[in-house]
């Protein structure tokens, strides 16, 4: 019987190895649906000009430099030029980002979505997002300023490099 | 009766017992890892399931210079970093952010004041977070399916493992009751 039983886990340490090898050998990783534009538009260029991007579809590239803590329902991609960064948001359960995706490129596509939000719903998206950073306790709501354009993509696939 | 539609039948209660036995076995290991998952994912709130997030503050020198690439080297310099950063972001003109690997530098450039922030995944639990919400898709849908399924001949097939006084038709009708009014009186109450 410990024969039997010794053989049957070495049997599952077996398969278990070879699963996770041909998981290692794979470079950058598909989240969600495949990606189908084939240009990239350049981030800055949504910023600057919301309104006609609103409602279309786009493929953005760029360094993820924010991932949902709690359910990794959306990541935050740096424009290609400074202080500038865009949020791409994911239903949930469809796609959880990984907090190792910080600091990794990445190519997502999704629907441009512009809001216009009073200084009170900036103050209250601000404080959620500190929220969800866990840095509630120094959040100032003096820094927030407003009223503001809030502009980001509501996507269903992504690569990460 | 007559012996030959003695024969007939088919011995329903002997299969069901084949098949709960086997089942179970085949589904033991991912009914466990299934199981602690709930209850890790049920307390989302409270915790985080997948991944030990900590943040440490530290305190440098305030940073003025002007361009990027200068930033950045003086804050690797004054964090004491061995290596540089494999990326580095400025999300607006007095923060700077410098990513390692599991690592994210945090620098406030008009105070010096950092944050320091790793992430490390819970071995085994992450894993297991992982299949119980289907983030592989592909073919662990079938899997999930498949496990679905037979955790259904499972909750069915133990029914009928035991007859008489403990079985269905005795203590086990007055449990498989109460198990059900859990759910349906919660339903009744709380969710219509």
């Amino acid at each position: 019987m410990t024969t039997t039983f010794l053989r049957s886990a070495a049997a599952t340490v077996a398969f278990v190895a070879t699963l996770a090898s041909t998981a290692t050998a794979q470079s950058g990783k598909d989240y969600g649906k495949a990606l189908t534009l084939k240009a990239t538009t350049p981030i800055s260029a949504i910023l600057k000009d919301p309104k006609t991007y609103d409602g279309k579809r786009v493929q953005v590239e760029g360094l993820i430099v924010e991932v949902c803590e709690e359910r990794g329902c959306w990541i935050r991609i740096a424009s290609d030029k400074e202080f500038e960064s865009i949020r791409f948001k994911v239903e949930d359960g469809i796609i959880t980002f990984p907090m190792e995706a910080k600091g990794k490129l990445v190519v997502a596509e999704g629907v441009v979505s512009v809001k216009q939000l009073t200084r009170e719903q900036a103050v209250a998206q601000a404080r959620e997002a500190a929220k969800e950073r866990g840095t509630l306790a120094k959040f100032d709501p003096a820094r927030v300023k407003g009223p503001v354009t809030d502009v980001q993509l509501t996507g269903d696939g992504a690569r990460i490099k | 009766m007559p012996v030959a539609k003695q024969r007939a039948a088919i011995p329903w209660r002997r299969w069901s017992i084949a098949l709960h036995r086997d089942i179970g076995y085949l589904a033991v290991a991912l009914t466990i890892a299934y199981a602690i998952s709930g209850l890790a994912v049920n307390h989302l709130a409270d915790w985080n399931p997948n991944y030990r997030i900590t943040k440490t503050f530290a305190t440098i020198a305030p940073i003025s210079a002007q361009t990027s690439p200068e930033i950045v080297a003086l804050a690797v310099e004054r964090l004491q970093l061995t290596a540089a950063p494999a990326k580095s972001f400025r999300p607006d003109p007095q923060t700077l952010q410098l990513f390692y690997k599991a690592k994210v530098y945090h620098v406030d450039l008009p105070t010096g004041n950092v944050m320091i922030e790793s992430n490390v995944p819970r071995r085994v639990l992450y894993e297991m977070n992982q299949l119980h919400l289907n983030q592989p898709k592909r073919v662990w849908t079938w899997v999930a399916d498949a496990f679905a399924l037979a955790l259904i001949v499972l909750a069915v097939t133990g029914l009928f493992v035991l007859k008489g006084r403990l079985g269905i038709t005795g203590r086990g009708a007055w449990l498989t009751a109460l198990g059900t009014a859990v759910p349906l009186g919660f339903w009744l109450l709380y969710l219509r």
